[in-house]
């Protein structure tokens, strides 16, 4: 009896231990050891492809932990699909990671929820404050403080098939719009003058916001009497009637051929896209191609701000240390190393308009589109205001509803969330 | 016995039956306490939690002090249908997909199951081969089939199904698969009748071996064909297994995600979304987790109501 409940009691312990063993939490991201060399180790997320992410690796991390002998960083290379749930998780269960590169988009979102560290007050950053290009940083701008540096910038300009200009009668892309669709006789039936992938404002904007569209007012409060001006309906008119006479292709709404597959075989005269095509695509489409900044509309040649901030989490068990590689991730080294080697192009005014990286090919056209590109909202609810204004715009283009009636619609659903 | 005695003898009882049903628990505990506490981890406690969710103002920051907010999530997802483009309006679009995939997904499986089943049970050779074709589709990853069909119902001409409808001459110009609600949902649907197929497949082969030779050899003697056979002796027969698959490919239908998740997005404008999909969309994409909470729970509980009510309609068949 005895020799029963003794093995009972070892049984039931090895399967307990066995199943708990799996439930352990998650290593400590850095040793908080009390050594006379406190080695420090602080890991960074990010998204980038596997060539940003090499140089990053053996450039950028290496000359960093030379200065910092105590410091090691680990950049941890996420895949993009999920990406923000993983964020939400990692936030959730305390297992966050030091600093992450951020889409401009989430920034504001996730300052909202608490999980940034507020950057205003912290050594050095007013000194880097006026070096930044502003429409970037402001993506980093909540209720009075900053909760992040824009690490890196890119907007999408245009991209035009070598074939098609030719056989359009084009030496080089069209200046205006007036002009690109002046040829649009010329092509065939399975060819369309633009590829544009969707009727959100990340994909719609250069084209809504070139021919005079507006989204708010300038203080980003209001969306009704901006998104629903006579402006802003003609603009979104012009442009559901481009995509009936089959000038804008089918990619619009989901179709084939997709953009960069339609530039690349001739079908597309003109995709918008930003400078990843370039390290996207292999070098026999890239080929293919010429890079121009887009024609100009009514209200000018208006594109996207993409990019990316670099945030530091509250939850960091070494703020100073994560700050002072944050730092360098905006100091000059570094942005010219990921732009030269990596096309990411520089926050850092000074930077982006050195030689050595206006030297780069392609880079000198997303400089300049850069220029006047508008960024989209900056607020904590950008992703129900981007559905709702997409819902809007795509009930439009399938003919569900008039431009005007869209345009009323969405200033009504946009109008509260940007209170 | 007096009064006094008969009450010391319930104490002791008591007092014994405690002490032997504690030494009872305690011989049985190392087995199944691991059982219970994965339980209690993995299942009891994420419902609790989800119910706190949808009845507080909920936030991920860890420290972050909930204020409770009563059933306003729930009045959010259940009232204010009539205003399109509101939170309810989208609530019930996915809950009206839900009803239809059930409504089209259930019947498809188990007809088109049965009639596998059935076939199969009359080949001579090669059963277990045909069994093996069948049950890969149930087995096969849903990310890898979805991006596969994502493929083949592209929407130019050189889509493999566009194509052959096209050769066929069953259609003049492609489809837009994926871009049109109907459409859209019409693969949705075939997704999971092909996926399901091979599983109903299963259950009734294991079900019909279970229907006796003789009925079979009765009937041919009475001059009964293939089809009176079938209809007269084989449907009865399989009525409670029948019912058993009923429930479950409707908890199924109800709790389709993968298949919108990867290939519509609830798309276009929230006219594939169903419910489980939504409710991630809004907790995941929005940060709205109580509100996503809400749409869980609300769904739960509808899954089981058609639960118990399909169980106590077969009940009352099976007295019957």
């Amino acid at each position: 009896m005895k020799n029963k409940k003794l093995l009972t009691c070892v049984v039931s312990a090895l399967m307990t231990a066995s199943m708990l063993a799996g439930c352990g939490s998650k290593a400590p991201t850095s040793s908080s050891t009390t050594n006379k060399q406190e080695k420090v180790n602080l890991v960074f997320w990010n998204a980038y492809s596997e060539s940003e992410n090499k140089v990053m690796k053996e450039k950028v991390i290496p000359k960093f932990e030379a200065d910092h002998p105590n410091i090691k960083v680990k950049s941890v290379q996420m895949p993009n699909d999920g990406l923000k749930q993983q964020v939400i998780q990692a936030i959730s269960g305390n297992s966050s990671p030091d600093l992450m590169r951020m889409d401009i988009i989430w920034t504001p979102e996730f300052a909202k929820m608490g999980a940034l560290t507020d950057i205003t007050g912290l050594d050095g950053f007013s000194a880097l404050k006026d070096g930044f290009f502003q429409g970037p940083l402001q993506t980093n701008f909540l209720e009075g403080k900053y909760y992040g540096m824009p690490l890196d910038t890119n907007t999408k300009s245009g991209i035009y098939s070598k074939k098609v200009l030719a056989q359009v009668g084009l030496t080089e892309p069209p200046k205006t719009y007036e002009e690109l669709l002046s040829v649009a006789g010329k092509l065939n039936k399975d060819q369309y003058l633009i590829g544009c992938d969707g009727a959100s404002p990340w994909s719609l904007n250069p084209y809504f916001l070139s021919f005079g569209g507006k989204i708010t007012d300038e203080k980003n409060t209001v969306a009704t009497g901006y998104l629903n001006s006579q402006a802003s309906i003609d603009a979104l008119t012009k442009l559901v009637g481009l995509y009936d006479k089959k000038i804008l292709g089918p990619c619009l709404l989901g179709g084939k051929p997709d953009k960069w597959g339609g530039v690349t075989t001739d079908k597309y005269l003109m995709i918008d896209d930003g400078p990843w095509f370039f390290t996207g695509e292999k070098p026999e489409q890239t080929a293919t191609v010429v890079s121009a900044t887009l024609p100009t509309g009514v209200a000018g040649s208006i594109s996207v701000v993409g990019g990316e901030n670099v945030v530091m989490f509250k939850n960091a068990k070494h703020p100073k240390e994560t700050w002072e590689f944050a730092k360098f991730l905006v100091s000059d080294f570094s942005q010219t190393t990921m732009e030269v080697e990596a096309a990411n192009i520089p926050t850092v005014q000074a930077v982006a308009n050195s030689p050595a990286v206006l030297a780069v090919p392609n880079v000198k056209t997303y400089i300049e589109q850069l220029k006047t590109a508008s960024p989209r909202t900056p607020s904590a609810n950008w992703e129900k205001i981007n559905d709702k204004i997409s819902i809007e715009w795509e009930s439009a283009f399938r003919h569900k509803k008039t431009p005007i009636q869209a345009l009323n619609d969405a200033c009504k659903a946009v109008d509260p969330l940007l209170q | 016995m007096t009064e006094v005695n008969r009450n010391k003898v319930k104490k002791k009882s008591i007092k014994k039956r405690l002490n032997k049903g504690t030494k009872q628990w305690l011989e049985v505990l190392p087995f199944i306490g691991i059982g219970i506490i994965l339980f209690s981890v993995l299942v009891l406690f994420p419902q609790i939690k989800n119910l706190y969710m949808a009845i507080t103002d909920y936030s991920i920051m860890p420290g972050h002090v909930n204020t409770f907010v009563g059933l306003i999530n729930f009045k959010k997802a259940l009232f204010g249908f009539s205003v399109p483009g509101s939170d309810s309006y989208f609530f019930w679009i996915a809950f009206r997909n839900n009803i239809l995939a059930i409504l089209v997904t259930v019947p498809g499986q188990l007809v088109l199951g049965l009639l596998v089943a059935v076939l199969i049970n009359g080949v001579k050779y090669g059963k277990n081969i045909y069994k093996v074709l069948f049950y890969l589709a149930v087995i096969c990853d849903w990310v890898v089939v979805s991006n596969i069909f994502n493929y083949i119902f592209q929407s130019d001409k050189a889509g493999l199904v566009n194509y052959l409808l096209i050769k066929a001459h069953l259609i003049s110009a492609p489809i837009a698969w994926l871009q049109n609600a109907w459409t859209a949902n019409a693969v949705i649907w075939i997704f999971c009748i092909w996926k399901g197929v091979g599983w109903v497949m299963l259950i009734y082969t294991a079900a019909l071996q279970g229907i006796s030779k003789d009925l079979y050899e009765a009937a041919q003697i009475d001059g009964a064909n293939v089809f009176q056979q079938f209809f007269r002796i084989t449907l009865p027969s399989l009525k409670n297994t029948t019912f058993f698959l009923i429930i479950n490919l409707t908890i199924g239908a109800m709790g389709i995600f993968i298949q919108v998740f990867l290939l519509t997005q609830g798309g276009p404008i929230g006219t594939t979304d169903v419910l489980i999909n939504y409710s991630y969309t809004r907790a995941f994409k929005y940060f709205e987790f109580g509100y996503g909470a809400a749409v869980s729970i609300l769904t739960g509980l509808f899954v089981f109501s058609l639960s118990m009510t399909c169980k106590k309609y077969m009940r009352y068949g099976q007295e019957n």
